[in-house]
Parts: structure tokens; C-alpha cells; sequence
């Protein structure tokens, strides 16, 4: 029974062990394309209008409903302790240390990286990546580089969109529904939020972002046995991604902590 | 000239090459001939360094292209062009575009120049005009076709052809073979035709190679090959499974 626990474990190790390993060769492979490639600029371009124009609606959203009812949360808590004052502070700080930087990815997990899956898992199985080869055309070069770079330059900015509409809808239910007083909300949002609480939450951005794009790439690029494949890899990508961002959000706090710690001493 | 030398290789379990030694002179055409699954495919896509041989050597030019980095092989690709089975076109873009896409990539950036080109390279497989098509709108035939001219718009020096009919019609098969002969007489280019087809087979070969359990079984000219009283060769040639009723 031992044995077959310890088996079992085993695999599921050697498992990830194989997935880090490839989602690492993924990495090195992108980051020589970048050193040694000329930049598709257009391909750039296109991916950033792809990514980081189009995914505007549901980080907005995401962003401006997540701060209204956080900030509805926080307030029926600290209502009844008389701290009515400190909700925005505890909103902003929140959005900027987790929610804005997690939330933002778990959209674009959802949206950018189902996306990029299929359609490089589609080129895969339609022979369309061995063309791009057999024309000389570098896969990485033409395919991975342009998404994880417009990931990389949209994802911090479409994480700032979240963060400010997040606080912007709840300084309007907090002030204008809750009747907090508007002077004492935004006068302790400023002083508990400070420059560290933004640079975790960019930092945090630009890693979620990498995450999201070399899986997704890595799931498109491996995806076989035609149309069932290609269904499987999108929903593999967001799974994947989505956990991964979960887990290593928690580390990722801690670490960042660090070198940026809360509060305002 | 392309020339192989004892290429072994293994997919997962199966061993679907051991030992190939083959040579395709400068301006011939070789046709591979063997059953689905044979290892056709596989052999011609080492040919452009598509897969790596285990074991072996794959010489273009004089150039041993095996072991080469995906990154070396990009100059000898693009003086080796390869028609896919499925014509292999990019479904984002359209007709025009997917033949101007190896110009671009190649450091063509003249519109006039490349409209100039896809335009003969289009009117060269009977598709004059169809620049606006996208892959979606075109038959198994035109796609292959569409396919075959983006392969020529580079002008290799060297095409190979993967399964150029299966899939298609026979009057559709009649007018790909007689494309094939056509280019080959107007380019002078050297060609590799795999296919299990004998009609194609017998179109377009000045050589034909059947592989057999991952070996060169026979390899000689289309009278050759008609002469022979090689039962393997005999019921390939005429269809027969040799299984009873």
C-alpha cells in the first residue's frame, strides 16, 4: 500500500518536474529569440492591441465591481467598530498588494491565455507551425516572442486600469451610497498607500503576465491528436495558469514583502 | 543534389527508418513510393531538417544539414521548398498574403516587386487572380496548389512534394501530375515526390524508390520497376493486399 502511495507520489513529481523543466526551455528559447531575432514589430503591435486593448472590458469590470463590494464588505465590518475613515485605506491597499495584480491575471489567464493556446494548438495540429519552419521562419521567433512580449508591456497597465477603477468605484459607494466622509476616505487611502504598495502590485503584474504566456504557449505548442487536442489546451492553459498564479501569488507576497514591506513605517 | 546516408530513426516505439541510403541528383525527380505509414513523410521532412535523424546523414548541396540548430537551418530552407499533404496554408491570411509571407520573411519589402512575384507565382499553378481567396474558400485541389505556389515563389532550388494527391479527385490528380512535370521541365529544379499514388508515381518520376520496413526495398527507373517480378513490388503496383476472399 506504502509502495504504491509512494509511486504514485513519485509521478506526480516527476510530472511537474518534466512541465517546469519544459515551461523552462520555453523561457530560454524566448529569451535568446529576443537577444539574437529582429522584433516583428507589427506582430507586436497586433498581439498588443490583442491583448492589452481588447481584454479593457473585463479587467474594467473585474476591477470596478471587485472595489465596490470589497469596499461594501469592509465597510459593514468596520461600521460597527466605528472605522468607517479606514476603508479606504484597507481597500487600496488591498487592490494594490493582491487583488489588482490577481485578479487582472485570472481574467487574462481566461481571456488572453485560452486564446493564445488554441490558436497556436490550432497551427500545430494544421501543420501551419512546420511550414513557418520549413519556410525558415523561427516558431518562437514569429509566435511565442510578440505574446509574451505584449503580455509584458499590457498586463502592468491593465492591472493599474483594474487597481484605479477599483478604487475609483469604491470611493463612490463608500462616499455617495455608505455616506463615508469623502476627506477622511481619501485623506487615509493617500497616507496608508505608499510607492512600495504599487511597485509590488507592477511586479506582480509583469510576473503573472510571463506565467500566463508561457503556458499558454507551451500548451498550444505541445497540443496533438487534432481537434480533441486542440479543445484540450486552452482549458489545460487557464487551468494551469490559473493555479499557478494562485500559488505563486502566495509566495510571491511573502518574497516581495521583503524588499517592499506594508505599511506606511 | 540531396544525399542520405544510413538514416535510422525511431518514433516513440515504432522504428519507421533503419538505414536509408539514397541519392536525388541535381535536376532529377525521385519518387518515393511506399504503403501509408511506410515512413514516406518522415523521410522527406529529414530532407529539410524537419525532423533529426537518430543516427545517419542528410547532405544538401554537399552540406550535412543533420545536427544543425533550428536556427542554422533557415538558409537551406529556403532553398528547400516543401508542398505539405494538407497544403499547409496559413489560415489567417489569404491567398496573397500566404505567398507574399516567405518574400516578406526572406527581406523582400518592394509591394510592387512582391505583387509582381506572387502573380507569377500564382499564374505558374493556374491560379492566376485568386490573390483575395482566403484558405477557407478553396477546394482540397486549389489548396494544394495555393500550397505548391508558395513554395515556388521563393524559387529553391530543390522541391519536395508530401502526398502532392491524395485526397483528390482523379481529374484534380491529372492536373497536379501534369503541374509537377511542367515545373520541373520550366525550372529545372531538383524534386522529391512521396506519394502512394501510381499514377503520379509514373507522371512524374525519372527515378522511383519504394520503401519497404523502413528500408529502400527497390530503387531504379519507372521501366525498371514496371519490369519487375518482385511479388512486394507487383502487388503494390497493381493494388492487391494479397489476402483472400
Amino acid at each position: 500500500m506504502f509502495h504504491i502511495i509512494f509511486h504514485a507520489f513519485g509521478e506526480v513529481v516527476l510530472r511537474l518536474l518534466r512541465y517546469v523543466g519544459q515551461i523552462a526551455f520555453l523561457m530560454v528559447e524566448t529569451f535568446e529569440s529576443i537577444r539574437v531575432a529582429p522584433l516583428r514589430w507589427r506582430l507586436l503591435l497586433n498581439q498588443v492591441a490583442e491583448i492589452g486593448f481588447r481584454s479593457q472590458l473585463v479587467v474594467v469590470v473585474t476591477g470596478a465591481f471587485t472595489g465596490a463590494v470589497f469596499t461594501a464588505q469592509t465597510y459593514f465590518q468596520f461600521h460597527r467598530l466605528g472605522m468607517d475613515s479606514a476603508v479606504g485605506a484597507v481597500v487600496a491597499v488591498s487592490l494594490f498588494r493582491e487583488l489588482g495584480p490577481v485578479l487582472t491575471a485570472l481574467m487574462l489567464s481566461g481571456r488572453v491565455g485560452a486564446s493564445i493556446a488554441a490558436e497556436i494548438g490550432t497551427m500545430k495540429v494544421t501543420e501551419q507551425i512546420e511550414a513557418l519552419r520549413a519556410l525558415g521562419v523561427h516558431p518562437i521567433d514569429y509566435l511565442i516572442v510578440p505574446r509574451v512580449l505584449a503580455l509584458l508591456i499590457s498586463t502592468p497597465l491593465l492591472v493599474a486600469e483594474c487597481i484605479g477603477l477599483g478604487i475609483g468605484a469604491g470611493y463612490l459607494v463608500a462616499t455617495e451610497v455608505l455616506g463615508v466622509s469623502r476627506a477622511y476616505y481619501v485623506t487615509n487611502m493617500l497616507s496608508f498607500t505608499t510607492g512600495r504598495d504599487i511597485k509590488m502590485a507592477l511586479i506582480k503584474g509583469t510576473a503573472f503576465a510571463a506565467l500566463i504566456g508561457f503556458i499558454a504557449c507551451e500548451e498550444g505548442l505541445k497540443t496533438a491528436n487534432g481537434a480533441a487536442g486542440v479543445g484540450r489546451a486552452p482549458t489545460q492553459a487557464v487551468v494551469i495558469a490559473s493555479l499557478v498564479i494562485l500559488i505563486s501569488n502566495f509566495f510571491l507576497s511573502f518574497f516581495l514583502n521583503i524588499f517592499f514591506p506594508a505599511g506606511t513605517y | 543534389m540531396i544525399q542520405v546516408i544510413g538514416l535510422h530513426k525511431t518514433l516513440g516505439a515504432q522504428k519507421v527508418l533503419c538505414g536509408i541510403d539514397l541519392i536525388v541528383p541535381e535536376g532529377g525527380t525521385l519518387v518515393v513510393l511506399g504503403r501509408s505509414g511506410s515512413g514516406k513523410s518522415v523521410l522527406l521532412k529529414h530532407l529539410v531538417g524537419l525532423f533529426q535523424p537518430d543516427a545517419g546523414r542528410v547532405l544538401v548541396n554537399g552540406e550535412d544539414i543533420s545536427g544543425l540548430k533550428e536556427r542554422q537551418l533557415g538558409p537551406i530552407r529556403k532553398k528547400v521548398g516543401i508542398l505539405f499533404q494538407s497544403g499547409a496554408l496559413f489560415d489567417s491570411m489569404s491567398v496573397g498574403e500566404n505567398l507574399a509571407f516567405p518574400l516578406r520573411e526572406s527581406g523582400m519589402f518592394d509591394p510592387e516587386l512582391i505583387r509582381e512575384r506572387v502573380a507569377e507565382a500564382l499564374g505558374m499553378v493556374d491560379l492566376a487572380g485568386e490573390e483575395g481567396k482566403m484558405p477557407e474558400n478553396l477546394s482540397g485541389g486549389m489548396r494544394k496548389r495555393v500550397g505548391l505556389a508558395r513554395t515556388l515563389v521563393s524559387r529553391p532550388a530543390c522541391i519536395l512534394y508530401d502526398e502532392p494527391t491524395t485526397g483528390l479527385d482523379p481529374i484534380a490528380t491529372d492536373s497536379i501530375n501534369r503541374l509537377i512535370r511542367r515545373l520541373q521541365k520550366r525550372l529545372r529544379s531538383t524534386s522529391v515526390v512521396v506519394t502512394h499514388d501510381m499514377k503520379t508515381a509514373f507522371h512524374t518520376a525519372d527515378r522511383i524508390a519504394f520503401l519497404h520496413e523502413g528500408r529502400i526495398y527497390f530503387e531504379g527507373t519507372v521501366e525498371d520497376l514496371r519490369a519487375s517480378e518482385d511479388p512486394v513490388l507487383v502487388n503494390f503496383i497493381e493494388g492487391r493486399s494479397g489476402e483472400s476472399e
